[in-house]
């Protein structure tokens, strides 16, 4: 095709969709009886890549806009930074689904299908991705290789080789036994991550996780322990005594505050001590434990009814099982994010955190949100025991995991709060967390996962403050120069 | 004073020149090929209308961003200033149109702050201060705490502190705006001053006649560009408009009167405590009829914000009472009084009147979120917020791409253009009018007063507060003064004049005409004046 004839021709949206796809699925398939499935891969992606960059100008207006409205394609930024962010992102899409695929198909099917997907990625973000969400794409990726650039130096200074230590981490973390631990520690780290988030959208700090979650388990565990019910009703029981105590115990803060002006952090942190010291005084032989084994004291089991079967993990490979509540975790996801973004409460939540004063003005009570949202906090904060209560130990004993509050104020600050980033946040810390576990076998500290984790939580909290303000009034600078044309022909006389 | 340009020493170079200016800014205006020559020891006024970029220029030679193109030469000596401090190292102050002073500190602290390292902070900074007050007449005194002082004591604070870091030329960013008449004369006195001691004076303002009473030099700004540089001896106020605005200046007038006797909204014996008990808003009696605009005139810090925030629930009535259609709204919560019909276009609009990094279609939910179109029941109603923002785009000429931008890539105009534009939707009854055209441009202003002027045709009841003189006289039906939390004096706005209502907002009563005057003013009028030592004495 020449340049003179491109303007004139056009082609739909959806066929265009259809040819980039077809395009780089045939190149995948054919190429890869030559050469190794991801390199196939990759340059399948590119072609359909290169298809849609090619074709950009024949795809009708409406096709085009940016994610968020402004005139973007054929600007610097977007030349500059969102197109590669397309080809990164469609090709670590392909390449990602296609491993994935691999595990239950044969290799040329799985690599055809990742091409599939790559390709169509291309084309959808080319035309959909707006430079403020690539700018945050690209924000991660910089404190991905900041972090991992500061993680190697410390290895390197402590005299062992990065890339073998990286090498010998990925392998372990890929194999089948680990993705189910991972998807498991993530399905308990996302529902921690975000009950912090929701306090966080109004910028509330509920440090009170922990606590909440450990009181939750503790009286949810002898509720099922206890109680003997029909299945279902059993665990809906359980569930919802775990709902209750947290959003009670997070609602005391959410009252001190409203009420009496006490700072949500002081609250917490306190309330944190006090579950501590509650369960320490109910997890008694004298009270709600009974004797598990030798030296371990818990809730008596709950019945075989009463547990939340797991899924066999058999198609990535593994004997062992998912959690069953990753539906739960999934579920509260997508009411959170429907929450946020389609309703009222939501809007109220929102508009409150990012200025109290206009929420005041515009007829918000801002303390019955400040209240709600803790309540809705805790409540969430009070799931977070249950895939292990319920998928795993059943019973609540002194080694229940502790902690997890606190990682998940660190994985809602990776996944900026945002329902889906903060799934690739969780999955994220626990590969870090899963992956280590085999460097103590090559007498490498494993402390080092803990080093990688502390510094991309602060690179991706400074990176992303820094690039989304450049990009904020990069875009301000844009809406001023389109409208300051028009300004500027209207002023009269003065050459533009 | 037509002489004065040849009075000044000719030696020594320009004190500043800006050759090319060229700034590209979020907003309407940008600064594009802006050159002036500002000779030492003079007052050089520059002038345009709101929003031509006369400030966006001025922060552009204080350092606080850099040009994009152009060339700015201090004493002929090419600079280029990365932030305000560069800016204070070459001898260029600026004195803000908002004062950035600390209440709870005295006068010599909020002078050292920030420049201890000039005269420490102890005896040798006292004596400068005196020496600064003294030399150039400012009567400051070091030790006053800053919240026992007027609004014109504080601009000389806020003059003093610049001098104090070694200024040399001196930005004035509208300094009258907060002004009344009386405290604009004491004011240019200390330019004059200033000026006679060798300092250039940079003076920024849209307000003609105070710039042709003390500017030697006149440079006019339109749309971003100097169009022409004028000699004040040798031109009028008319001429300068034109040359400002390309055409005549838009005035705030009302055409005949649709005042009916229907009371839309009665406010009875309204008093706002303070925390510490003491009224701020003190028996306020006043009724708005169906079709009227009642203006409310007064010093800011007055009580007006906090009768705004009264009438619309944000702030507890101490007593007294609200009524709206004949209900009770006392006490009711705000939700409930904008659900009520009540339309709010609140004095700061970055605070309470927008969400900044929202988009505009949310911004149109926003104090609207219990109402359709926005939400259907419970749940936001995108598309019905979407259209709606669309119509308020179209109707209100809010200049902006599309609705999905941040509300924060805006200018000032078109952010209220669209807070106008949202509140007036649903057919409210009564509309809160705070500084509904503050920081907007002169074609936003002519639309704003327009779109008022018809909803008022159309029978909305507006309560109007505002600092610009002018405004309020073109537009109120009903003109109130409000001092200290009570309305003291009630003026007929087709007779009254600036300077008498600015007489009436300090305190010294509506003097030189005959109109009513409310009971107590003659009281608060004598201790007013006293408590403002300065009052009468220019």
């Amino acid at each position: 095709m020449t340049d003179a004839d491109r303007p004139t021709r056009t082609l739909p949206g959806p066929a265009a969709l259809a040819i980039a796809a077809v395009l780089g699925t045939a190149v995948t398939f054919v190429v890869d009886m030559g050469l190794l499935w991801w390199a196939a891969l990759i340059i399948g992606v590119v072609v359909a890549f290169a298809f849609v960059v090619l074709t950009r100008d024949m795809v009708p207006e409406e096709f085009r806009a940016g994610a968020d409205g402004t005139r973007e394609e054929g600007t610097a930024l977007h030349n500059t930074l969102v197109v590669p962010m397309v080809l990164v992102l469609s090709l670590a899409g392909g390449l990602l689904s296609a491993w994935l695929l691999d595990l239950q198909l044969i290799e040329p099917v799985a690599a055809a299908l990742g091409g599939l997907i790559g390709s169509a990625l291309a084309f959808v973000l080319f035309h959909r991705l707006g430079a403020m969400l690539a700018l945050s794409f690209a924000a991660v990726l910089v404190a991905g290789v900041i972090a991992t650039g500061v993680t190697a130096a410390v290895l390197f200074f402590s005299g062992i080789p990065p890339t073998a230590t990286f090498a010998r981490m990925l392998e372990y973390g890929t194999r089948p036994d680990s993705m189910v631990q991972i998807i498991n520690d993530s399905t308990t780290y996302y529902l921690a991550a975000v009950a912090v988030a929701i306090g966080f959208k109004m910028k509330l700090f509920n440090i009170g996780v922990d606590g909440q979650y450990r009181l939750a388990a503790l009286l949810a565990a002898a509720v099922g322990g206890y109680l003997i019910l029909p299945p279902v009703i059993s665990q809906i029981v359980v569930i919802a005594t775990a709902v209750a105590v947290g959003g009670a115990w997070a609602g005391i803060a959410g009252y001190l505050k409203v009420a009496r002006g006490v700072s949500e952090v002081i609250s917490t942190i306190m309330l944190n001590a006090i579950a501590t010291g509650i369960t320490a005084y109910l997890l008694s032989t004298d009270r709600l434990a009974v004797q598990i084994s030798t030296n371990n004291i818990g809730t008596p089991p709950m019945e075989e009814s009463a547990w939340v079967p797991g899924i066999p993990a058999g198609f990535l490979g593994s004997d062992n099982e998912i959690f069953g509540l990753v539906f739960l975790a999934a579920a509260v996801g997508v009411a959170y994010s429907v929450m946020l973004n389609r309703t009222r409460f939501g809007f109220e939540l929102r508009a409150t955190g990012q200025s109290q004063s206009a929420a005041e003005a515009s007829g918000v009570n801002v303390k019955k949100m400040v209240f709600l949202s803790m309540l809705f906090s805790g409540m969430v904060a009070g799931l977070v025991g249950l895939p292990q209560l319920l998928g795993s130990s059943h019973y609540y004993a002194l080694d229940f995991p502790t902690g997890i509050g606190f990682i998940g104020i660190a994985i809602a600050l990776l996944g900026r709060n945002h329902p889906v980033g903060i799934v690739f946040a969780a999955l994220f810390w626990s590969f870090l967390n899963q992956a280590a576990g085999i460097l103590p076998f090559d007498a490498i500290p494993q402390e080092i996962a803990v080093i990688a984790q502390a510094t991309i939580v602060l690179t991706v909290v400074v990176v992303y403050e820094v690039v989304h303000r450049w990009g904020r009034r990069y875009q301000q600078q844009q809406i001023g120069r389109q409208l300051g044309g028009t300004v500027e022909t209207t002023g009269g006389g003065e050459a533009k | 004073m037509s002489s004065t340009p040849s009075g000044v020493e000719t030696s020594g170079p320009p004190a500043v020149e800006l050759h090319g200016i060229t700034k590209r800014f979020p907003g309407v205006v940008a600064n594009h090929d802006i050159d002036i020559t500002v000779a030492p020891g003079t007052v050089h006024a520059i002038v345009g209308e709101n929003g031509a970029g006369k400030s966006t220029l001025m922060k552009t030679l204080y350092g606080m961003h850099r040009p994009d193109e152009g060339r700015i030469l201090i004493r002929g000596q090419e600079v280029r200033f990365h932030s305000p401090s560069d800016a204070i190292r070459h001898g260029i102050g600026m004195v803000h149109q908002h004062f950035m002073l600390a209440d709870n500190l005295t006068v010599l602290e909020n002078v050292v702050l920030g420049a201890e390292r000039e005269y420490g902070i102890g005896r040798r900074a006292r004596a400068r201060i005196q020496e600064l007050s003294d030399q150039y007449g400012l009567g400051v005194d070091p030790d006053r705490l800053m919240e026992d002082l007027g609004v014109g004591d504080r601009q000389r604070v806020e003059i003093l502190k610049v001098l104090y870091r070694g200024a040399k030329t001196i930005i004035l960013d509208e300094p009258t705006a907060v002004l009344v008449p009386q405290e604009v004369d004491e004011l240019f006195d200390n330019l004059r001053e200033l000026k006679r001691e060798g300092l250039t004076v940079i003076f920024i303002s849209h307000k003609l006649d105070e710039v042709l009473s003390v500017a030697d030099e006149i440079t006019v700004i339109r749309r971003g560009t100097t169009v022409a540089t004028a000699d004040p001896g040798s031109t009028t106020a008319r001429e300068l408009a034109t040359l400002m605005v390309g055409g005549e200046l838009p005035v705030p007038e009302l055409r005949e009167s649709t005042v009916t006797d229907h009371v839309v909204l009665s406010l009875d014996g309204v008093t706002v405590a303070a925390p510490d008990g003491r009224p701020v808003v003190d028996g306020v009696s006043v009724d708005i009829h169906k079709g009227e605009i009642v203006g409310i005139a007064g010093v800011e810090g007055n009580g007006q914000s906090e009768l705004i925030a009264a009438i619309m629930g944000m702030r507890p009535v101490a007593s007294g009472s609200i009524a709206l259609e004949g209900r009770d709204i006392t006490g009711w919560s705000t939700l409930k009084v904008r659900e009520a019909g009540v339309g709010y276009i609140p004095e700061d609009r970055h605070r309470h009147g927008v969400l900044l990094e929202s988009p505009l279609w949310e911004n149109r939910i926003l104090g609207h979120q219990t109402k359709a179109p926005s939400v259907r029941g419970r749940w936001i109603n995108r598309a019905g917020a979407r259209a709606d923002s669309e119509r308020i785009v179209e109707e209100y000429d809010v200049r902006t791409p599309n609705i999905d931008v941040i509300a924060d890539a805006l200018s000032g105009g078109n952010q209220q253009k669209f807070i106008i534009g949202r509140e007036m939707s649903g057919a409210p009854r009564f509309l809160v009018a705070a500084h509904p055209t503050r920081g907007v441009d002169v074609g936003a202003q002519s639309a704003i007063w327009e779109q008022l002027r018809e909803a008022r045709a159309a029978g909305l009841a507006v309560l109007l507060v505002s600092a610009d003189l002018d405004e309020l006289i073109g537009m109120s039906d009903t003109l109130h003064v409000i001092l200290r939390g009570r309305l003291v004096a009630q003026a007929d706005p087709t007779t009254v004049t600036p300077e008498q209502l600015g007489s009436a907002m300090t305190g010294a009563g509506l003097h030189g005409e005959d109109g009513p005057t409310e009971g107590d003013s003659g009281a608060d009028g004598a201790d007013g004046a006293d408590r403002r030592e300065n009052g009468g004495g220019a």
